[in-house]
């Protein structure tokens, strides 16, 4: 039941994400112009391939309140559009991945979701609620891809596992339908010790990688990312496809190999035996 | 104290992967039912989703995305063939506790 309230809670969270990162404010106080924008003296000429601010345009910093000696914010001219739409608007924070506070708190909701979600998959002798614990961990995970600009993933996330993998677990739970009588195995004091002393090392060996992580420095890194080279949007259908169609092609087809070997073995191995039939079809060579 | 609260960057994620793979491997290693191992390896394999992700996002290369992808196709295999044998070996042996299947033992 707690299981269900959880990924309730997530589903919920998923469409506050989207308005968090449309409603997040920009902030008030940045010093010049962002990267983008081309500073032109009153003077000077313009450069090509720019334009003018137009009035309909949002104008990407607000002009100093000198007056006249201000200088002039121009936009550099976008060659194309985005015909299809698949450009997706957001205002996010232009000091890291989403520093605005409500995203921050986004950020730590879903992150409580993901490990709470898999502490449940864990801990519980419960299979059903196992599977729901493992449902609204993959919701989290699905949110925190998608503050990780990877919109395409994100969905892909939350119909391939929550939608098509769960449900087969849930299946086999059910055919199983089975309670568990000791969940976890018991351990001498020497294997204890022998697993715990393991486990650290692999933290141990984990955090020591982790902590030498060095992430790139300055402003441009942690700007949103801009457009792939062909236009399309960061982390997009369109932007992964194209890098799945053409540098990515040989693995593509050998996963749709992967798939099919796996069905057909799927199919044998979970099939019933000869002697599981009913003897009336066996008999039926006699006749 | 704040700024590990409010400023969220790419080791946040990194860590929040590691700890998912974590829980992953502690459910494999110490739980016995056969079907609770399938989903802690599914953990697990999102973990190290998320991290490519995350240097994705860091590097800003797609490639990670592509390789994503493919990961979870192979996942998506992997829960059909794993529930296929625990339904194989279920219809056998009448459970699935990992500990007493022991036919292969030497």
């Amino acid at each position: 039941m707690k299981a269900f309230i959880l990924a309730l809670l997530v589903a919920v969270g998923l469409p506050a994400i989207a308005f968090a990162q449309g409603s997040a404010a920009p902030q008030p106080g940045q010093p010049g112009p962002r990267p983008g924008t081309i500073v032109v003296q009153p003077g000077q000429p313009l450069p090509p391939n720019v334009r003018r601010l137009q009035p309909g345009d949002t104008p990407l910093a607000v002009p100093a309140k000198g007056g006249a000696q201000a200088p002039e914010l121009l936009q550099p001219a976008k060659p194309e559009k985005f015909p299809h739409g698949d450009r997706v608007e957001s205002k996010l924070d232009s000091k890291g991945i989403p520093a605005s506070k409500p995203l921050a708190l986004l950020f730590w909701a879903f992150a409580a979701a993901t490990i709470g979600g898999a502490l449940f998959v864990v801990t519980r002798r419960n299979l059903i609620a196992a599977v729901m614990g493992m449902v609204g961990s993959f919701l989290g995970i699905s949110a925190i891809y998608m503050m990780l600009y990877a919109h395409f993933l994100s969905v892909v996330q939350m119909l391939v596992y929550a939608g098509a993998i769960m449900v087969l677990f849930v299946f086999v739970v059910m055919i199983l339908n089975r309670p568990e009588d000791e969940p976890v195995a018991p351990t001498g004091r020497i294997g204890g010790v022998i697993g715990g002393l393991a486990i650290a090392y692999l933290v141990g060996r984990l955090v020591m990688i982790l902590i030498k992580v060095r992430p790139p420095t300055g402003e441009a890194a942690n700007l949103a990312p801009g457009p792939t080279s062909l236009g399309h949007d960061w982390g997009s259908v369109k932007a992964v496809g194209t890098d799945l169609f053409g540098p990515g092609l040989f693995p593509f087809e050998a996963i749709s190999i992967l798939l099919l070997v796996g069905v057909g073995g799927a199919i044998a191995i979970a099939r019933p035996l000869h002697e599981d039939e009913p003897a009336s079809t066996s008999g039926a060579d006699n006749v | 104290m704040s700024d590990i609260l409010f400023k969220v960057g790419y080791g946040h994620f990194l860590v929040l992967a590691a700890v998912l793979f974590l829980i992953g491997m502690g459910g494999v290693l110490v739980r016995r039912n056969a079907l609770i191992i399938l989903m802690s390896v599914e953990l697990m394999l999102n973990a190290a989703n998320m991290t490519l992700l995350t240097f994705a996002r860091m590097w800003g290369d797609l490639s990670a995305h592509t390789f994503a992808l493919i990961v979870i196709a192979v996942a998506a295999a992997e829960a059909a063939v794993g529930l296929a044998i625990v339904v194989a070996v279920f219809r056998g042996r009448r459970n699935v506790d990992v500990d007493k299947l022991t036919a292969l033992r030497h």
